[in-house]
């Protein structure tokens, strides 16, 4: 489809002007920014690792061969040690319950 | 390059919509353009996913209120304008493109609530302005008008003039090639025939112009 009428962009004439980007200029911008409400509204990063959903607890003494080889297998795989519990668990009911 | 920057913290204004006309009729006139798109929504990643980007245009996504700033002089520069469709609420993220701007652009319906919502990024700018101790150029754009002014659209625009706002001529009108640009991508000459094409096109080339003459000054 022509244009009848078109027109064109002088790159040459768009100048920029510099602009302030120091961190004192970006309180002032979020200062004048708050008193008219505009306020941060990104929702904020939590640092570091969540919180385990595995508050329960086993007060268990084993055999020491038994203690390692979960520990062992624990760190193999990138678990903790209560995750192999809960796998026994789930199999212990599935099979001799 | 000059930065343009989008912003009411009204939504629904027609933002993206005046980002995406904006942005394509720079770029078909000769122009490199980059559209920032800082909306949540993601309005501008929507419309670059539906076809091939038009010539000399590219679009970034997912620039929040820390990486802003950044972004905007990483790409503020020779052969280049930067344009920032930003989300429709009063966030920091706002305040902080604006403080970027050569140009901000306040897209608004010719509504009481769209005006009196719109109204609170030009009080922004001027708050701005005096912080930063530098003039930031403003105006206002009507959005999705009809071919007959209303009384309330003649008021609105009176009331505004009044306070010495600059509002563009042409505004944008609504038009169903407008809307298509999220169906169908591109820019306005690819796309299949919505209504009157020409005078979308015209409309959409006309506002073009005006914002070009006001970023060289003319």
């Amino acid at each position: 489809m022509a244009d009848p009428k078109p027109f064109a962009v002088d790159i040459g004439r768009l100048k920029s002007r510099a602009k302030d980007t120091s961190t004192q200029a970006l309180e002032k911008t979020d200062r004048a920014g708050e008193e008219h409400g505009f306020v941060a509204r990104s929702p904020e990063k939590r640092r570091g690792r969540k919180p385990s959903p595995r508050t329960g607890q086993v007060h268990a003494k084993v055999m020491p061969n038994v203690s390692d080889e979960i520990a062992d297998e624990a760190r193999r795989r990138g678990i903790t040690q209560g995750v192999i519990i809960e796998e026994a668990w789930r199999l212990y009911k599935e099979n001799i319950r | 390059m000059p930065t343009i920057v989008i912003a009411s913290p009204k939504g629904g204004a027609g933002k993206s919509t005046t980002a995406i006309i904006l942005g394509t009729e720079l770029a078909h006139a000769g122009a490199e353009v980059v559209l920032l798109d800082c909306d949540p929504n993601g309005s501008l990643s929507l419309w670059a996913s539906r076809s091939a980007l038009p010539d000399r245009t590219s679009v970034l996504e997912g620039i929040g209120e820390s990486e802003i700033v950044r972004t905007i002089k990483q790409h503020d520069r020779d052969g280049r304008i930067v344009i920032v469709d930003l989300e429709g609420v009063a966030s920091r993220l706002v305040s902080r493109a604006i403080s970027q701007a050569d140009l901000v652009v306040t897209p608004m319906r010719a509504t009481t609530l769209d005006a009196t919502i719109g109204v609170r990024a030009l009080a922004l700018i001027a708050e701005e302005e005096e912080a930063l101790d530098r003039k930031i150029r403003h105006l206002v754009v009507f959005t999705m008008t009809k071919a007959i002014k209303s009384k309330q659209h003649r008021g609105i625009a009176e009331s505004l003039a009044g306070q010495g706002v600059d509002l563009v001529n042409p505004p944008l009108m609504e038009r169903a090639a407008f809307s298509a640009l999220f169906e169908f991508g591109g820019d306005l000459r690819a796309m299949p025939p919505q209504g009157n094409m020409d005078a979308a096109i015209e409309n959409a080339r006309e506002f073009a112009q005006a914002i070009y003459q006001r970023l060289t000054g003319e």
